[in-house]
């Protein structure tokens, strides 16, 4: 009796009746993606509270900043993927015809002019939303059609990839084309591309990079990759930034200099220290261990995230999954391998530790999207 | 539709969509392996050269300048102190509008655009990112009020605190204390490593004068600060720190009160005075006049006012006059005098019949006494060498240097200082000439004539003689025959200065101590010795200072003297300024000692006189000379020569013999 009653409890357990994954489920939420998207966050303030140095109103904003995305990631992650996806074709037409609108409206900030400012609204960046706009529309339109993708397939994908990038690259907004357009070419990517179409992709970008540099690069992309190579041939211009930012990081070593304890951040010495470069804050305080143990955190939230992208189920899902956990990815990787010297420097922010509330609320949709697909996906 | 649906096969789609998942995994993690790596490079391997980087960013060791020693005349008054001024500065990367600011300050503290030219220039030059660069030296109290009272207007606008030497007697001390100012590369590369960091933290190094020659005692040593810089180069700890030690105070024997007596006693005339404490060799004043304000040159000279010192080519204010020769004219004639008397060439009774001229036997040309160039003409009659001396007699001079010949004159002038420099710490003062067969040769590649002795004999021709050597040379005689070097330095904190004097100078000692006292006594006549009916009789100076003032309580010994102006350049001729007759005045010379002939008290005071284009010795120089002694002997030593009268056997009565 006892035994056969545990087993029914238990299978009453799978079959989610009263259990505390069905209260999860019920409000639809990751537990274990929360879990790690707020570890990241807690110390995110961390490190901003000593980048900053202990600028109360900064890690409050920032503060506020997150608070605001946990309530976006839960908005979002009401929402069926399934309406979702039969929103993307409308969700695409009304980005493009926003990123068209800035082409005349939009207003400048920090070289990009990739804002809009329109009236009753706060003023936002369509080429943001424009990252998860692309690889909807994608996998809404390759998820409808045998995969792998057919040729004629791929030339449609790159076309509805290319079209939002080049209004994003009209906006002088490198970075956020270059997110845009990898966002969309994930979910080509997982979506079963033939093998021989990317590495042809792939050496053919090579080869076309010294035309690019040579003919289409602008003087401060020149300089950002002349400098990539020797940061040393303009120590206090251009290569500034990467050379306090390798002080810092190597001068941290294993254990670092301690929390608040860092010179080159406490003095100023790292340029955007608060931004695109607080990592080298992050290595300088807490050493190569401090720095480990940001990337478990990454790569916990990276497997949660593909967990739920392996275990969906239908293709739109997957592939919107896939193409969000990888575009977060990324950011992650690229921002850390700029800081550290290993990339050139492109202006991109370390998701959930740099300063900036844009970028925070962001990447919470990403989540509110990956959390719509774990929970509503497995409800059917 | 339906028939699309159908061609899909759900179960190998999810297949392909896990490998190519699942290779992204493999990707990142390859991925973020070599981001570790790469932070293993940065942080295992090269943590070494990382932490050497980042400390060598915020550590920086600079010097603290130390605080240069204080210069005080000998009674302790100042006369090179220092004083905290405030300099206006501008931190460029915090200024908004740069224009706008200057503008503002345009109205608000008159700035010119001489200045914000300067400004600029020094803006231009290689600096440190916010580095402050001066607008304004030594900003008054008003301007400082008003730029504290604008700030909030200014940002970017710093006053920055500094000390800086200052020269209370201003020009009165510019050549004998002389200044400091701006270090330059010159000097810079003259220095070893040692010193030139212990330079490191100063801007200011002595250029002339005392500053000059004791500048290793007044400097110090430099200290060192370990501190902690931000990116703006902002201070934020000090985490090691070497005191600096202050430069050594000096006492000079300048008295400060005579020193402004003498420039004053020169009144409109350009000219130096010397004067020396027989005792001591200390030099008590030192007037070169005009003089120039040392203070411009210290927080830097305009180029304007440079231009103004520079190209005054009449009263040339920069010249040091009292270091620099003139020739003698008969100021040499006591020494002459004495070595005369040692080589046994005249004794007290040889005397010639003096026609107002001398020839050389066999040579037509005619070396004229003054007397001839009067109205009466003539000569001095029957003279000995008192009477050469008070008269002035050039002829008797021409016979005594012709008979010594040059040889003997240079041997015995030269160990009055003649030639040469005496001067225990003025190193820079110029020898003048004492020629010789050598030095004619060399210098001229002529042989030496016998005019050029009788030349010679009355301090003219080839004879140069600083201020500083007469000055020297009348105390020898003051001294009897004692030399004391010449010098200023007095002490140094409260040590009295005793010089190390590798070569001292000998003594002179004569065959007869008598001999000193019979040129005294001839030297105290050119001032003492009255008009009487004798023809030409009289002491030279008697009229303008014993005749001037018959109170006098003390005696002073003199020797007038006249310089021909050798050569005006024609810049000058042509400038119509001065009148030109005015330049070609000789210029007027005297030395003297005082007290003289008395009996208690040693002479106090020996001095030399020059006043450019003054005519006359006797009659300008040397009340210039009495003025001076009255200040100090009556004045400053406040000597009562009442209750210690001279010499009952008083020299007038003597003269009235």
């Amino acid at each position: 009796m006892i035994n056969q009653d545990f087993i029914r409890q238990s299978s009453g357990l799978n079959s989610g009746k009263i259990t505390s994954s069905t209260i999860w489920r019920s409000v639809h939420t990751d537990p274990q993606l929360l879990v790690g998207i707020s570890l990241l966050c807690a110390f995110g303030l961390l490190i901003l509270w000593s980048a900053s140095d202990s600028n109360e109103a900064e890690v409050q904003r920032q503060s506020l900043a997150m608070l605001v995305g946990l309530v976006v990631m839960f908005i979002v992650a009401q929402f069926n993927v399934h309406f979702v996806r039969s929103w993307a074709p409308t969700l695409y037409a009304g980005g493009i015809g926003l990123l068209g609108l800035v082409l005349f409206m939009g207003v400048e900030k920090n070289g990009a002019r990739s804002w809009l400012d329109l009236p009753g609204l706060p003023s936002f960046q369509p080429s943001e939303l424009m990252k998860f706009v692309v690889p909807m529309l994608l996998a809404w339109y390759l998820a409808g059609r045998p995969l792998p993708p057919r040729f004629k397939h791929i030339l449609v994908a790159a076309i509805m990839i290319l079209l939002p990038a080049a209004l994003i690259i009209v906006q002088n907004d490198a970075g956020t084309a270059l997110m845009v357009t990898m966002s969309g070419v994930f979910v080509v990517l997982l979506a079963g591309i033939s093998w021989r179409l990317v590495i042809g992709g792939t050496v053919a970008l090579l080869l076309a990079s010294p035309a690019w540099f040579l003919f289409l690069a602008q003087e401060h992309q020149k300089n950002r990759i002349l400098t990539f190579f020797n940061p040393y041939r303009d120590p206090t211009g251009a290569g500034y930034n990467i050379i306090q930012s390798q002080i810092a990081i190597g001068s941290g070593g294993i254990y670092g200099k301690g929390f608040e304890n860092g010179a080159q951040s406490q003095l100023d010495f790292i340029p955007e220290s608060n931004t695109d470069f607080i990592l080298a804050v992050l290595a300088e305080e807490f050493g190569f261990l401090g720095v480990l143990f940001l990337i478990c955190l990454y790569l916990c939230v990276f497997a949660r995230a593909g967990y739920i992208a392996y275990t969906a189920n239908d293709m739109f899902s997957r592939l919107l999954a896939g193409s969000i956990t990888l575009t977060f990815f990324l950011y992650v990787f690229v921002n850390m391998a700029m800081v550290t010297g290993l990339l050139p420097v492109v202006g991109l922010p370390l998701p959930l530790i740099s300063r900036g509330g844009t970028s925070i609320v962001t990447m919470f949709i990403g989540f509110g999207m990956l959390m719509s697909i774990a929970t509503h996906g497995r409800q059917k | 539709m339906t028939g699309k649906w159908q061609l899909k096969d759900h179960e190998a789609e999810r297949q392909i969509f896990n490998r190519r998942l699942i290779i992204a995994g493999v990707f990142i993690v390859l991925l973020f392996a070599a981001l570790i790596l790469k932070l293993v490079n940065l942080q295992f391997s090269q943590y070494e050269y990382f932490s050497a980087r980042s400390d060598g960013n915020r550590l920086h060791s600079q010097y603290v300048a130390p605080a240069r020693g204080l210069i005080f005349d000998r009674n302790g008054a100042l006369l090179a102190d220092n004083q905290p001024i405030f300099n206006l500065s501008v931190i460029r990367e915090q200024v908004g509008d740069l224009d706008e600011m200057l503008n503002n300050l345009r109205t608000l503290i008159g700035l010119s655009d001489d200045e914000i030219e300067q400004f600029s220039i020094r803006l231009r030059r290689n600096r440190v990112p916010f580095s402050s660069v001066p607008i304004r030296f030594v900003l008054s109290e008003e301007d400082r009020s008003a730029i504290a009272v604008n700030g909030h207007r200014l940002p970017g606008l710093a006053i920055e605190p500094q000390f800086v030497r200052s020269y209370p007697l201003s020009a009165l001390t510019a050549h004998s204390v002389g200044y400091v100012s701006e270090i330059n590369r010159e000097e810079l590369d003259q220095m070893d490593e040692t010193e030139r960091q212990n330079y490191g933290g100063t801007n200011h190094i002595g250029k002339s004068g005392v500053e000059r020659t004791y500048e290793g005692l007044l400097h110090g040593k430099v200290g060192y600060e370990i501190v902690e810089k931000n990116n703006r180069g902002q201070v934020m700890r000090e985490l090691d720190r070497t005191d600096p030690v202050a430069g050594k105070n000096i006492t000079l024997h300048i008295d400060a009160q005579l020193q402004i007596a003498a420039e004053q006693a020169l009144g409109d005339f350009r000219g130096a005075i010397v004067a020396i404490e027989p005792a001591t060799g200390g030099i008590l004043a030192m007037v070169s006049k005009p003089g120039f304000d040392p203070n411009l040159f210290v927080t830097g000279i305009s180029t304007k006012d440079y231009k103004l010192l520079v190209e005054d080519r009449i009263n040339t204010p920069l010249f040091d006059r009292t270091t620099n020769p003139y020739p003698p004219g008969s100021t040499v004639k006591p020494f002459l005098g004495l070595s005369g008397l040692e080589l046994g060439l005249v004794d007290y009774d040889y005397a010639i019949q003096d026609p107002g001229y001398f020839r050389l036997p066999g040579v037509a040309y005619r070396w004229g006494d003054y007397t001839l160039r009067t109205a009466i003409g003539g000569g001095h009659g029957h003279t000995n060498l008192q009477k050469a001396i008070y008269q002035s007699c050039d002829t008797f001079f021409y016979d005594l240097g012709n008979r010594m010949g040059i040889d003997a004159m240079h041997e015995y002038m030269s160990l009055f200082g003649f030639g040469q420099n005496f001067a225990v710490d003025i190193g820079y003062a110029r020898t003048g000439v004492m020629p010789s067969r050598d030095w004619k040769q060399e210098s001229r590649g002529e042989p030496w004539y016998p005019g050029d002795t009788i030349n010679s004999s009355i301090g003219q021709g080839f004879m140069w003689a600083t201020p500083l050597q007469l000055a020297t040379a009348v105390a020898i005689i003051a001294n009897k025959g004692v030399v004391v070097q010449p010098r200023l330095l007095r002490a140094v904190e409260d040590e009295p200065f005793v010089p190390e004097i590798r070569d001292p100078v000998p003594d002179i000692v004569l065959k007869d101590q008598d001999y000193w006292r019979y040129m005294e006594e001839a030297m105290t006549m050119v001032v003492h010795r009255p008009y009487s009916d004798t023809f030409r009789d009289y002491g030279t100076a008697y009229e303008a200072i014993a005749q001037a003032d018959r109170t006098m309580p003390y005696r002073m010994a003199g020797k007038s003297g006249s310089a021909q102006v050798v050569g005006i350049s024609q810049s000058i001729l042509k400038s119509g300024d001065i009148v030109v007759s005015d330049l070609n005045k000789d210029h007027g010379l005297f030395i003297s000692f005082a007290p003289a002939m008395h009996s208690e008290i040693a002479p106090q005071i020996a001095i030399a006189v020059i006043v450019e284009n003054g005519e006359h010795g006797s009659s300008v120089a040397g009340p210039v000379a009495k003025r001076i002694i009255d200040e100090y002997l009556l004045n400053i030593l406040q000597i009562d020569f009442a209750t210690h009268p001279s010499n009952p056997n008083s020299l007038i009565s003597q003269v009235n013999d």
